[in-house]
């Protein structure tokens, strides 16, 4: 253990002691932060970054208190609303089972981590639906959408997903599933996947990305390990993709109905847009894409300039 | 109520005078630095102009006011340069394409929250029940523990298990 870790330690340990109501000994706390200036610093870095997850989870207090009980929920407690959530990742094996499967939504604009059981994070982009199956916890299925996959490598038992009639085996791996329509494809940024092991098997290594259509040949190129699953830190990149399907992967990501007109719906955009600033200013997409947006009811018509 | 100023102090007074030194020391070494005198100051200000209740360990109290000043202060500090920061990106992503997102942007609320649940649960249903009945609830570390039918040192290592995952949790959230 290193100084630092062990100094990190100790900041911790305090953290919780002096956090309590009945803590005394002050005067023991006062000797550690004395010993190193350091010492403060860290429990403050301590008390700050625990004090900030906590109340990231609690419901704001104005809600609490004042809205009348009557009144509806506009925003449910994240705090709940992660309870919720735990509650059905946890509970995937003894409740929620609508026959054979339990299947998992989300809506537009909503990211959803999912633990599976055994030990496979999923991380759900807005607008998306999985399926896992009741007897096997080694496989997943994307029925719409995106999903990242950190799968807990087993190499006799390996992790299998199911997207758009293909199969995408795992050997040991952080990779991306993105379906449009009937095509799907699969970014890899740790490990390797194997695309359809028992047929027309094609690898996918990091770095690489597949696309594959039904009855279309396989499309391999090359991405940055670090833009698979970027989607997660609110950023999509478009390369050469269609404007209309660009508008659906704002709509999927913002929640926010865009749709490209017919004049420019096939007009090839390449890019890197952050998701946050049009979800405040749709119209700023006008000048992101070099195009002109208008309202239309619900919907953000995208048209030529 | 003391009207009448040559009265001896009052339990807290005595308690802050007797203490004034301990409670210069804690807060220097808490990183007040020079500040100390002025800080202690105005926290006794604070805390003389409000009716409190019988305090059962006066002493306790205001070790911990002082601490919680110095936590309050921290934090301050750290928003304003948080604010600071937020302000530069937005300047340099104007064009909102490039220039990665910061974390504060990409790890908003509930996506915030998943994570540090997530990370919680991870730890077992003990660590997890402990950590948020008494930070969230805000129940007692030895109410905790007879609650749960465990010592009170097994709390702390429960909570230290806690704190220390979601500070990784940070940690990941702040590299990203």
């Amino acid at each position: 253990m290193t100084g630092d870790d062990r100094m990190h330690d100790d900041a911790i340990a305090w953290a919780v002691r002096t956090n309590d109501p009945a803590f005394e000994d002050w005067e023991g706390f006062t000797a550690w932060l004395e010993a190193d200036p350091a010492h403060a610093r860290a429990y403050d870095a301590v008390n700050a970054g625990v004090s900030e997850l906590v109340e990231a989870d609690l419901p704001p207090p104005a809600q609490n208190d004042f809205e009348p009980a009557s009144a509806p929920v506009r925003r449910p407690s994240r705090w709940l609303a992660v309870a919720a959530s735990v509650a059905l990742v946890a509970g995937f094996s003894y409740v929620g089972w609508r026959g054979q499967s339990q299947v998992i939504t989300t809506e537009a604009g909503e990211v959803r981590n999912i633990a599976l059981s055994d030990g496979t994070q999923v991380t759900l982009s807005g607008g998306s639906e999985l399926r896992l199956a009741r007897n096997d916890d080694r496989s997943a299925t994307l029925e719409r959408g995106q999903a990242l996959f950190t799968v807990r490598h087993d190499s006799a038992n390996p992790f299998v997903v199911h997207a758009a009639g293909q199969q995408f085996v795992d050997a040991g791996t952080v990779f991306d599933v993105a379906l449009a329509g009937e095509a799907v494809t699969v970014a890899v940024s740790e490990g390797l996947v194997v695309a359809n092991p028992k047929g027309r098997a094609q690898r996918i290594e990091p770095g690489q990305q597949l696309r594959v259509a039904k009855r279309s040949a396989y499309r391999l190129s090359s991405i940055a390990t670090d833009r698979v699953g970027e989607w997660r830190e609110g950023r999509l990149t478009f390369d050469d993709a269609p404007l209309s399907f660009v508008a659906s992967e704002l709509t999927r990501s913002t929640g926010i109905a865009f749709k490209a007109a017919p004049a420019v719906a096939s007009r090839p955009i390449s890019g890197s847009i952050l998701v946050s600033p049009i979800r405040s200013d749709p119209a700023a997409v006008a000048d992101l894409l070099g195009v002109t947006v208008r309202r239309d009811g619900q919907q953000w018509i995208i048209d030529r300039p | 109520m003391r009207a009448n100023p040559s009265q001896p102090p009052d339990g807290l007074e005595a308690c802050y005078l007797a203490n004034r030194e301990r409670l210069l020391r804690f807060l220097r070494a808490r990183g007040a630095g020079e500040d100390a005198e002025d800080l202690l100051q105005e926290l006794w200000v604070r805390i003389s102009s409000k009716p409190t209740g019988p305090i059962a360990s006066p002493v306790s109290y205001l070790f911990r006011a002082a601490d919680l000043a110095m936590i309050d202060r921290f934090r301050s500090t750290q928003q304003a340069s948080k604010r600071e920061r937020a302000w530069a990106e937005t300047a340099s992503g104007a064009e909102g394409v490039s220039d990665a997102p910061s974390a504060e942007r990409i790890v908003t609320g509930r996506q915030y929250a998943l994570l540090a649940a997530a990370a919680l649960d991870a730890l077992g249903p003990r660590v997890a029940a402990v950590f948020r009945r008494h930070r969230i609830d805000g129940v007692p570390q030895r109410a905790v523990a007879e609650e749960f039918g465990v010592s009170l040192s097994t709390v702390e290592s429960d909570l230290r298990q806690a704190y220390r995952a979601l500070l990784t949790v940070k940690e990941r959230i702040d590299e990203a």
